[in-house]
Order: C-alpha cells, then sequence, then structure tokens
C-alpha cells in the first residue's frame, strides 16, 4: 500500500525563482496517464511580498492530506527542516517577514490508498458515501464489502423497514412469475409510473444490496425501453386513458424485476439479461418488432436488428454492416405480443384470451373486453420462414487475438468465422431464429468487448472505447482491463460477476485513476446527495429515524411534462433524465458532456438547496409540491457526530465533519479552500456580507432557527461545488 | 466493413493516449489557441449576423417532406400506407410559385401533395406555412443532403453532423468551432447558446463555454435561505470565490470547471427577458391562414395561443408546445443578447412504425417545423431588436433520409440522403437573383439531375436509398462563410473537408472519399 508514501519536491534557492526541479520519489511510471499516476506537485512561484515575507505557490495534488514546506541553509545538506513559521491556503504557503533566506522543499502526504479506496467503493458499488458506510469502512476490510456487494444475496436487504412506501408500491404490482391478470377498466396491479419510479429510488437511497440496484439501474439503461411507447400502443388499442399508466409501468416493471432475478443468481450471464430483453413485451413495443411482418413481400422492420446489434451487444459498427441487419432483421418477424390468459402468460404461441368482460358484448373480441395479460407472443404467420445468413464469411479480425481469432464459432468450421446460418423453419419453428440470434450475439468477442466497455465507463472512468488491438503489447491500462474482463468473461461464459470482480481488483479501479473521475449522472446526483448526510438517529434503520430521506416521489414525480415551467421532477430537470422513458435507445449517457451545462447545474444547485431548506419554509417545494418530501436535518447529524457542545459551535469542527463526509477521497490539504469558504459561510450572516460568529450561536434544529439555518446554508453550499458532481 | 471507422477511432485512441487526457480537437486540426479578438481574422459576432438552428433528431422523411412527385416511382407502389396524394385538378409540372392553402375550415384541410412550383416537387400539406417563407425568395430547400459513407447509426450520424466532420470519433462542435474562431468567447461569455435538455455536441468544446439552459424560467438559484438577498446572493458569492479553489486534474473537472464558470457568467444576462408565459405575447402581423379573426400568436405553447384556438383551427398539434417554448427561448435570446448563434432541437423523427402520411405522427411534427420557420421570420421581421430577419438564418439537421420502400410496420428505416430548411431574409430563393425555384437537389433538371424511376435517384445507393448529391458541409459551410463570415482559412478549420480539394465542399465536383458527384456549394445567402 501507498500509505503515509511521501512525494518531495524541490525547490532553488528562493531568492532565484527558478522552477522545476523535482524529485519524486514513484518515478517509475506505473500508468501512462497522469489521472493514475498524478506528477508530484511542483513549486511554479516563490516570490518576495515585501520585508522578506515569502510566498511559494505550487501545483496541487489529488488526495492530498497534508502539506509541508521544509527548509534547509544548504542545498546538499540532508537537514531539511519543517518550516512550521508560515500558513497554507490552498497551494500557497506565506511565511512571516523577515523569513531569512534558504532552499525550499515541498513535501505531501497522499491520503491513504484505503482512503482513496473507500471512497471509490463507495461512489461506484454504492450510490454514494453514507456516514454509516464510511464508518463501517473505515474499520472493515473493503475487499469483504467489495465480496458481498458482488453477492447481494448473501446481504440480508432491509430496505423495505427504511420507508412505507416501499412495501405499499411492492404491492401495487405482480411478479415475474404471478402476473396479473388485467382488463381494459382495471389495468395490471395499481401501480402508475411515479409509483415504479418511486420504488426504485427509495432502493437506490435506502437498499443494503447496493450494487445490486445499480446494476439493475445499468442493465435497464442498456436495454432501454420507453414506458410513454407502452403506453400508446395500448391507447392505439383503444384502452381508456384511465388505466394506459397501469398497462406501461407493468411492461416496465416486469422486464426490470426479471433482470433483477439473473442480478440475484450468482452464475447470472449476460445471455440471461440479452434474452429477457428480446422477449420484453415493452422492447418489442419499443424498437417495432411487433409490428414487424417478414412473410411474403413483406419488408421486415430494421429498427430492432439495427439496435440489437450496435447498442445492446456488439457495439457501433464493431463486426457487422448494413447488410447483417438487413439479413437479420427477417429473424425476428413473428416476434410480437399478444393479450393471452393468465395462465398461458408464458406459453408463446397461446391464442388471443377467450376471456371476456362482457361475455355479450357486441364485440367481444375487442382488446377492450378482454381479460388476460400482456405477453410475447409468435405469430406463425408474420414470420419470414425462408433461410437467412447472417454476417457472412466475416472473420473475427485480428486485433482480438487468440482465442477469439483461433477458436470456432457456432456451426462453422474455419477458426474466427463468425458467419450465422438461420435454417429455413417453418410453423411455430420460426421462433428459433430469435433464440439463434441471441444465444450467437451474446458471446461474440465483440459482445464481450463492447459491454466490458460500457461497464468500465460505468465503474471506473469514461474514456474506455471500443477497437483496442488487443494483441499491441503496448496496450494501454484500459485497453488491458478490457482484455482482462474479457478474458473472465470468457473463462466463466458469459457470467457477469467474474467480469466485475475484475474491474473491482484492477489497478485502474483501486487508485487515483479510479477516485473520482467522473461525473454523475442526476440520479447519481439526486440519490448521493440524500445518501451522503442520512444516519439513522437511533440507530434501527427504521423508517423515520433518517437525517435525511426521501418518499421516493420527491426525486421523480413531475407534474406536468418535463421541460415545461414549474412542475418537472428533479431529474427531468437536470437533464432529461426521466427513468423508464428515455426515447433514444442508446439510454441516458455516462459520459459527463451529456449532462452538464449551465442550465443543468443551476437546477443541481436548486434541488440541493431546496433539499436542505427546512420543512415548510420559504422555496422548499421549488415550484413542485412533491418536493416537500425530500427531509433533511444536518444538525441531528452533527450533534450525533460531535456530542460535545463546545465542537457543535466551532467552525472548524464542524466544516471538517461534513468535508468529510462529503468528500472522504479528497484529502484535507486538498479540501483547504473548501473548508476556508464553509468557515466563512458560517461565520457570516445570510446576506454573507457581515460578521455573524457561529460560536455565538445555540445549536437547534428548529426550522429558522439561526444555527439550524446557518449549518443547513453550509452544507447545502457544500453540495452545490463543483467537486460533488464526482464520483 | 469495420472500415474507416474503427481504424480512424483507434488511431485517435492512440494519439490521444499518447498525449494524455483533455485533447480537444485543437491539437489534431492546429487549431490557434484562444485568439483574442484583435487577433481574430474574418467577421463572425462583429458583423450582426446570426444563426438559429434546430437539430430533427431521430431523422426526417425528407420524400414525405418536400415529395418528389415528378418521379414516378413515389407513390402508393413504394409507400402503400403513407404516400402522399397529388391533387388531381393540379399539374405539378408547371413553374408558378407555391401553392398556399388558406381560408379553409381547419388549417390542414387540404389533404394533398400542395404543389411548389418548381416543376417537379411537392410539399406535405402539413408543411403549407412554408409557402409565404418560400414564396418571398426566403427559403431554400435543400434535398438530397448526406456525406461520404453515410453511417445509418442515429448517434454516430448527428455526432457527425455536429462535429462538421464525417466518419470521425471526434467530438467537438462545428459551432463550438465557428464560435472560437470569432475570438469573442474570452471577453463575451455567452456567444453559442441552446434551449434544450442538454449541450449538443453543436456547441462542445474544451477551450470556451457554450451556453445551455434547460429551463430559461428557471435559470437562477436559490440559496438557504431561498431569499434573493440573503441565501441566494451568498450562495452565489460563494460558488464564485469557490471558483478559484484549485485542485488537481481529473478526467471530468475541465468539463465542470468550463461549465460553472459559464452558468455563473450568464445567470443574470436574461435579467430583463421575460421567458415567462406572460412575455409570450408576439403575435403575426397579418391573419396567417387567410379569413380570420385576429392575427395568431406566433410561438404557440398553448392551446389559447394555437393559431385559431380551436382543435380545427390549430397550426400545431397540441404536443408541440415544449419545443415552442425552447424556440421562443432561442429566438428571444439571440434577438436580446449578443449570442450568434442560439438554438434547439426537436425529435420524434425515428418514425420507424406507423408514421401516417396525411396526417398522423410525421405529419404532426411537420406542421411544426414550418410554423416555426413561418413564425420567426415574423418575429425577426416585426419584433427585431439585436437580430434582424434580414441578419438572421434559420436552418435545421437532421442525420439522414428513411428508406424509400416503406416497411411492413407503416413507417421507413433508416437510409442516406435528406433535407435541410435554410430560411432567412438574406438567402437567395424563389424569386430572387432571376431564381424561379427555392428548391435545391429537387428536380430533373439540376446540374446533378434527380434521376426518376426505380433505377433512379430514390435507389441510388444499395439499390434501398436516396442518393446524395450535397453534402451537408456545403450548406452548413457557405453559411458560416457567406452569412456569419468566417474566411477561407477560418472555415478550413472549421470544417475540415474543406481544405482538402478532393472533398469537393466548396465548388461541383466528385467526392474523393467515394467518388459521388456533389454540387459543392449552392449560393444559398
Amino acid at each position: 500500500m501507498l500509505n503515509e508514501k511521501e512525494f518531495k519536491c524541490r525547490q532553488m534557492k528562493a531568492s532565484k525563482f527558478s522552477l522545476s526541479l523535482f524529485v519524486s520519489l514513484l518515478s517509475v511510471s506505473l500508468f501512462a496517464d497522469d489521472f493514475s499516476n498524478p506528477p508530484s506537485p511542483r513549486i511554479t512561484s516563490v516570490t518576495t511580498v515585501s520585508n522578506a515575507q515569502r510566498q511559494i505557490i505550487f501545483t496541487p495534488y489529488p488526495s492530498a492530506d497534508q502539506f509541508k514546506i521544509l527548509r534547509s541553509g544548504n542545498l546538499s545538506s540532508n537537514s531539511w527542516l519543517e518550516d512550521l513559521t508560515g500558513v497554507f491556503s490552498g497551494v500557497t504557503w506565506t511565511s512571516p517577514q523577515n523569513s531569512s533566506n534558504a532552499f525550499f522543499q515541498l513535501q505531501v502526504t497522499p491520503l491513504s490508498s484505503n482512503a482513496i479506496l473507500t471512497a471509490t467503493i463507495l461512489s461506484k458499488l454504492t450510490y454514494g458515501p453514507t456516514p454509516d458506510l464510511l464508518a463501517r469502512l473505515a474499520t472493515n476490510s473493503l475487499d469483504t464489502f467489495i465480496t458481498e456487494q458482488l453477492n447481494p444475496e448473501t446481504i440480508a436487504e432491509n430496505v423495505s423497514l427504511t420507508h412505507t412506501n416501499i412495501d405499499y408500491i411492492a404491492a401495487k404490482f405482480g411478479t415475474p412469475t404471478n402476473v396479473l391478470s388485467a382488463t381494459a377498466t382495471t389495468g395490471p396491479g395499481t401501480a402508475g409510473i411515479a409509483d415504479f419510479r418511486a420504488w426504485y429510488a427509495l432502493r437506490a437511497v435506502g437498499a443494503d444490496r447496493q450494487l445490486h440496484e445499480i446494476l439493475t439501474q445499468f442493465i435497464d439503461n442498456h436495454f432501454v425501453t420507453q414506458y410513454g411507447k407502452d403506453v400508446n400502443f395500448v391507447a392505439g388499442l383503444q384502452f381508456p386513458a384511465g388505466v394506459l399508466q397501469r398497462f406501461g409501468t407493468d411492461l416496465e416493471y416486469r422486464e426490470l424485476s426479471r433482470w433483477r432475478q439473473v442480478l440475484l443468481t450468482p452464475t447470472g450471464t449476460f445471455s440471461n439479461l440479452l434474452t429477457i430483453s428480446a422477449e420484453s413485451p415493452a422492447m418489442l413495443i419499443y424498437l417495432d418488432t411487433a409490428s414487424s411482418r417478414g412473410n411474403g413481400a413483406n419488408v421486415p422492420n430494421e429498427n430492432y436488428s439495427r439496435e440489437l446489434l450496435e447498442l445492446f451487444t456488439m457495439g457501433v459498427d464493431n463486426g457487422y454492416d448494413q447488410s447483417d441487419i438487413t439479413n437479420m432483421a427477417p429473424c425476428w418477424t413473428g416476434w410480437t405480443l399478444e393479450m393471452v390468459a393468465t395462465n398461458q402468460a408464458f406459453n408463446v404461441f397461446a391464442s388471443k384470451t377467450t376471456n371476456y368482460l362482457d361475455p355479450n358484448a357486441v364485440n367481444k373480441t375487442a382488446y377492450t373486453n378482454l381479460v388476460g395479460v400482456w405477453a410475447l407472443n409468435f405469430k406463425v404467420n408474420n414470420h419470414a420462414a425462408y433461410a437467412k445468413t447472417i454476417f457472412g464469411g466475416k472473420i473475427v479480425p485480428a486485433r482480438f487475438g487468440a482465442p477469439y481469432t483461433t477458436k470456432t464459432y457456432g456451426g462453422n468450421s474455419t477458426p474466427g468465422l463468425y458467419q450465422l446460418n438461420i435454417p429455413s423453419r417453418t410453423g411455430t419453428n420460426g421462433m428459433q431464429d430469435g433464440y439463434d440470434v441471441v444465444a450467437h450475439l451474446a458471446n461474440l468477442p465483440f459482445t464481450q468487448e463492447f459491454l466490458s466497455v460500457k461497464l468500465c465507463r460505468l465503474l471506473v472512468h469514461e474514456d474506455f472505447s471500443t477497437g483496442y488491438t488487443f494483441t499491441d503489447p503496448n496496450l494501454s491500462e484500459e485497453g488491458k482491463l478490457v482484455k482482462a474482463c474479457m478474458a473472465a468473461w470468457e473463462a466463466n461464459g458469459g457470467q457477469l460477476r467474474p467480469v466485475l470482480a475484475t474491474i473491482f481488483n484492477s489497478a485502474l479501479f483501486r487508485g487515483n485513476g479510479g477516485n473520482a473521475q467522473k461525473v454523475k449522472t442526476p440520479f447519481e446526483f439526486s440519490v448521493s446527495a440524500i445518501r451522503a448526510i442520512r444516519t439513522s438517529t437511533n440507530g434501527s434503520g427504521m423508517m423515520g429515524s433518517f437525517t435525511a430521506s426521501t418518499d421516493g416521489y420527491g426525486l421523480v414525480q413531475s407534474a406536468g411534462g418535463p421541460q415545461v415551467q414549474g412542475t418537472a421532477s428533479p431529474m427531468a430537470r437536470m437533464g432529461g433524465m426521466v427513468l423508464f422513458n428515455r426515447s433514444d435507445p442508446d439510454g441516458y449517457p455516462e459520459a459527463g458532456s451529456g449532462w452538464i451545462s449551465a442550465g443543468t447545474l443551476a437546477e443541481r444547485i436548486r434541488y440541493i438547496q431546496s433539499l436542505l431548506l427546512a420543512t415548510g419554509v420559504t422555496g422548499k417545494n421549488d415550484d413542485n409540491i412533491f418536493l416537500t418530501k425530500n427531509l433533511t436535518d444536518p444538525v441531528t447529524l452533527l450533534r450525533l457526530r460531535l456530542p460535545v457542545l463546545a465542537d457543535q459551535k466551532d467552525a472548524g469542527k464542524v466544516a471538517d465533519l461534513f468535508l468529510g463526509l462529503l468528500y472522504p477521497g479528497e484529502g484535507k490539504a486538498s479540501l483547504d479552500e473548501y473548508r476556508t469558504i464553509a468557515m466563512n459561510y458560517l461565520n457570516t450572516d445570510d446576506t454573507g456580507a457581515n460578521s455573524s460568529p457561529f460560536n455565538l450561536l445555540t445549536p437547534s434544529n428548529v426550522a429558522n432557527n439561526i444555527y439550524d439555518t446557518r449549518v443547513r446554508g453550509m452544507v447545502a453550499m457544500l453540495m452545490t461545488l463543483q467537486r460533488f458532481n464526482e464520483q | 466493413m469495420p472500415n474507416i471507422n474503427v481504424i480512424s477511432r483507434r488511431g485517435f485512441l492512440q494519439h490521444s493516449l499518447k498525449a494524455g487526457a483533455g485533447i480537444g480537437l485543437a491539437s489534431l486540426m492546429n487549431l490557434p489557441p484562444f485568439v483574442k479578438r484583435a487577433l481574430a481574422e474574418g467577421n463572425i459576432g462583429t458583423n450582426g449576423k446570426k444563426l438559429l438552428f434546430i437539430f430533427l433528431r431521430g431523422a426526417n422523411d425528407a420524400l414525405n417532406s418536400v415529395i418528389p412527385v415528378g418521379d414516378n416511382a413515389y407513390g402508393a407502389g413504394i409507400r402503400p400506407g403513407i404516400f402522399i396524394p397529388q391533387d388531381g385538378g393540379v399539374n405539378y409540372g408547371t413553374a408558378s410559385a407555391c401553392e398556399f392553402p388558406t381560408g379553409l375550415a381547419s388549417t390542414f384541410q387540404y389533404a394533398n401533395a400542395i404543389k411548389l412550383g418548381n416543376g417537379f416537387a411537392a410539399l406535405h400539406p402539413s408543411l403549407k406555412f412554408l409557402a409565404p417563407v418560400y414564396n418571398a425568395g426566403d427559403l431554400a430547400l435543400v434535398h438530397r443532403v448526406g456525406y461520404p459513407k453515410q453511417s445509418r447509426s442515429h448517434f454516430d450520424s448527428q455526432a457527425y453532423w455536429e462535429s462538421g466532420e464525417p466518419n470521425s470519433v471526434l467530438r467537438e462542435g462545428i459551432f463550438y468551432r465557428t464560435l472560437l474562431e470569432s475570438g469573442l468567447t474570452s471577453s463575451n461569455p455567452l456567444t453559442g447558446v441552446s434551449i434544450q435538455s442538454g449541450l449538443p455536441l453543436l456547441f462542445r468544446g474544451t477551450q470556451a463555454a457554450m451556453t445551455n439552459l434547460s429551463d430559461p424560467t428557471r435559470y437562477d438559484l436559490m440559496g438557504v435561505p431561498s431569499d434573493p438577498l440573503s441565501g441566494d446572493l451568498k450562495a452565489k458569492n460563494i460558488l464564485l470565490a469557490a471558483q478559484n479553489s484549485r485542485f488537481a486534474d481529473k478526467r471530468s473537472r475541465p468539463l465542470l470547471s468550463l461549465q460553472y464558470k459559464n452558468m455563473l457568467d450568464t445567470l443574470d444576462i436574461f435579467a430583463g427577458i421575460n421567458f415567462q408565459e406572460t412575455g409570450n405575447t408576439f403575435v403575426d402581423n397579418a391573419n396567417s391562414d387567410g379569413a380570420g379573426s385576429s392575427p395568431y400568436y406566433l410561438f404557440p405553447t398553448s392551446d389559447s395561443k394555437n393559431g385559431g384556438a380551436t382543435a380545427a383551427k390549430f397550426v400545431v398539434d397540441t404536443g408541440a408546445y415544449g419545443f415552442f417554448e425552447q424556440l421562443k427561448g432561442a429566438a428571444m435570446i439571440l434577438n436580446n443578447t449578443d449570442a450568434i448563434i442560439a438554438g434547439t432541437e426537436m425529435g420524434g423523427f425515428d418514425t420507424h412504425n406507423n408514421q401516417g402520411g396525411i396526417t398522423g405522427d410525421h405529419a404532426n411534427l411537420q406542421t411544426r417545423i414550418a410554423w416555426a420557420i413561418y413564425a420567426l421570420r415574423k418575429y425577426f421581421s416585426n419584433y427585431a431588436n439585436k437580430a434582424t430577419w434580414n441578419n438572421t438564418i434559420v436552418v435545421t439537421l437532421t442525420e439522414f433520409g428513411r428508406t424509400t420502400v416503406q416497411n411492413t410496420s407503416g413507417g421507413t428505416d433508416h437510409a442516406e440522403a435528406g433535407l435541410m430548411f435554410v430560411a432567412g431574409g438574406g438567402v437567395k430563393g424563389y424569386g430572387k437573383n432571376g431564381r424561379v425555384s427555392g428548391a435545391f437537389g429537387c428536380h430533373t433538371g439540376d446540374p446533378i439531375p434527380w434521376q426518376t424511376g426505380t433505377t433512379g435517384s430514390m435507389y441510388g445507393v444499395s439499390g434501398r436509398y436516396l442518393q446524395r448529391v450535397i453534402d451537408y458541409r456545403s450548406v452548413l459551410g457557405e453559411i458560416i462563410r457567406e452569412h456569419l463570415g468566417a474566411t477561407s482559412n477560418q472555415i478550413n478549420r472549421i470544417i475540415p473537408g474543406y481544405a482538402v480539394s478532393g472533398e469537393s465542399l466548396l465548388s461541383r465536383g466528385t467526392s474523393s472519399i467515394d467518388g459521388t458527384e456533389i454540387m459543392g456549394e449552392l449560393d444559398l445567402v
């Protein structure tokens, strides 16, 4: 471990102003880039302010815990002594007046590698640090925590204790195996899309199995479908407006709950997840497979085939071309959905249900008169029965190297040839085409590469891309990690957990290069803000005892359209992230450039300010009444962590407490200027213009009390700074 | 065929790894670093010229917008469910002004292709409000637009349009580079503005920040307590102070720093502009749709401001209000600030399924395009402040066209060449410069003729797709050069293809990339 390893850099005699003579104790570069292996801090200027008062300015260093200035009268001697006479302010050190001439040297003590890894784990395997998890990981094994999160079925899940809404909403749904019967007047279950989103957000905030929630979000976003299109589908069949929401919600929930089951299965594979997506009625609607026909002279719809290759498996132009899309499209014809009797929900060849709402209705077979469930259904007459060849003559490129170039694929005897031959099939056998495609795509090297890249972008940083030359001896660290992920995939038949473990064990993930290099999505931002100051006041973890909480709806509920003035949900305001309703099939972006702009930053700030406002005060609802259900009580958190009254009145200790909770991976010295700003905040009145010493205020957590408002404002301020957008 | 795409991506990766992160196009293209205005060449931003863009996301079906009725292959045979019928009483083959069917009982009662008057093409009836703009000579309809080695991926192709570099993995915007060349980005925090959920690639880059407002009515901070003087002011001042905090470089930090600074620099710029519904008072100066009780509102943001305010007399579908809210914001900012380029986007054009013909989803989307262009002409004419109609160009972008033959879902799939709308007082359209047509690339008499029939232009690529004769970069390039005032050196940096003579972007020639004959610039402005 690099714990407490010191980096030193030297500076020529102050009066000479020369730069850049520095020595790094870690001069052997482990990594190609400065993010993983940050350069030692460097003194960039030494100036004399007046009366031999010297000012030394140096470059920042990530996760710096402490800076020291050492001085010596003699460059060649080893008698470097720490100069304690000066004062640090960020990356500036200022000596007192009449400081004698000397050689100066800068020394930095980085945060321990354990502390950096803790911050990374809590940012990537969970929806952000909580005070309790920080405390736990300070004394417990990080690798044990990783192992637990990788095997969620080994952890007790107590999230339903944290808010009544979890069970309340869950009861509105069916289950993956016990689908709910529906009619045009009742709909399946009673949940609307806002219920589903709230349930989902509550789990992200409070689940013990955090990685399970993160991977659920990743997979749902990867195999994106759109709630609005589900609704349009049933609306087009004349279902009445009152129940449209329930049908759409049900379709989104059913695919999600199936994925969650796979993610809870130790041997779950990507192929399992892909199959669920292909079979999902929501996907059949979203990419128009439901209406595609290949019989006779019909031209099949290409939409699903294209995105299946480009976005769900291989990655854009990664091993396929337009002819493969065109040749694949007929394979999916006939895959559609139908309203069938509930006991036929898993019979893909079932006929339309004959359970009628009104057996005597004039048009009793109208969809609005049926009782049943919307399920995957294969329509023989729509299917293109002819033989198809996909990836004809295509060979795995040399850049993948062995075993990918030397093994055989499917029924091909030529090594590296991944041509897929689909024979002519008639009747219900035609459905096998789609399953053949899924089985073939699921473990192609291109798919392994693309999914590994996407997981690395989720869990490490965003600068991974397909197209590495894996045989290159000078392959980048990113390329090597993708290669290692693919090796784990290949060795374990596409199981997800070995791939994830490869990432978590990698030097890229565990070092500086994996720490705070990414921008949070609106969902990650909203949830992490609550978690950052959320502890159970009595240790019970029960609802009502948290210093920060939401009812779920407060994050996701919109009373109007997503962009219309006023009533949009926080996540819609922060860049149009509306769960389960992405219109573009690429899913919500992982890269920060998709989320960060002046307008969306202003919305992130407003969300934090609303969150930290006390209940009932002006501005709390910020034009959306649901925001009043996001509750915070930072003073109670403060009292738990600083039980001594004098400490509660100490601006420095209060600032340090929250800086430590919000920025556990930054290090005290890196946060020095934030600390100064926080203390200034605590020691000025609400205008910021007048002094109002914090230690004269009487601690209180009552709304509108000066102390309470001051602490709330300071915490909000810290969360609206640039660094809180990072993970 | 994992051809040039992957190769260039790999090259780019190797390059970027050598140079470390934070690489921008600058180091690849030899862009001058952040020139001061005094050193800048050209007239971008100083000649008073402005640009408003609308990105039609999802790929507009060009063949059902500006319809090649003179091509006998177009019709029920290839598009049984979605083709636009001809009016039996109209001769589309004669030269005239564009028909403008007004005074009808309902706005879109005319249910046939509208005669454009160029002797070959017609407008979708939902585009009827383009007619007055076209007839004034202020509209260019640019058909058969694409680029070499067309990607049929939405995301790649949108990126190529937005970066100005086809088949490149560079992710830096063409308008970003245009504004960087103005030399004004260091002194003016507001040079480019988008009103949409996020900053489009058009505006992304590493050396200067463009501004995106997700909702102009909410572009303000609150503070704790939430009060303009106490709390809000304190919060803003402290954010400004925190901007000076120095941290070590990390991958996302340059982006965050640029955009935080831009937010803090622009929060107060819009103070005098009323983006609220109460500020939406802009109305036509004539009865827009023939006989009517009163002139229509220009920006339909609610039923009561939508045409004649009854369903029959709506000028756009009721789902359009969010778009017009954003368009209004972009127009007001262009008109009332020093912003040089502003714009927004409209989604929904990925019509794989049930796109409709005379009516339906695609028809509704087209009402928005036409009314937007109609309304912007009126707005910049009758409410001109810093942006006048003569000094403003409106341009639409869309990533590709759609398949010539419809699919079995009653929709169309991803294809090749598409359509651009270019409007403005300075556009040389119908009746200007002796022109008898404002349509470009849509006639059998074109310099590169539209070939008719089932082996013609509509089947020119792979036997399935409309073949391009115009490169989108020539259209955008001419606007940036001739209108915004870029020099030839600047255009070579803004659109790297201009510096490659074989690309034939400036004048007619054969693309050295794929051997397709293209028209070069069109003398649009």
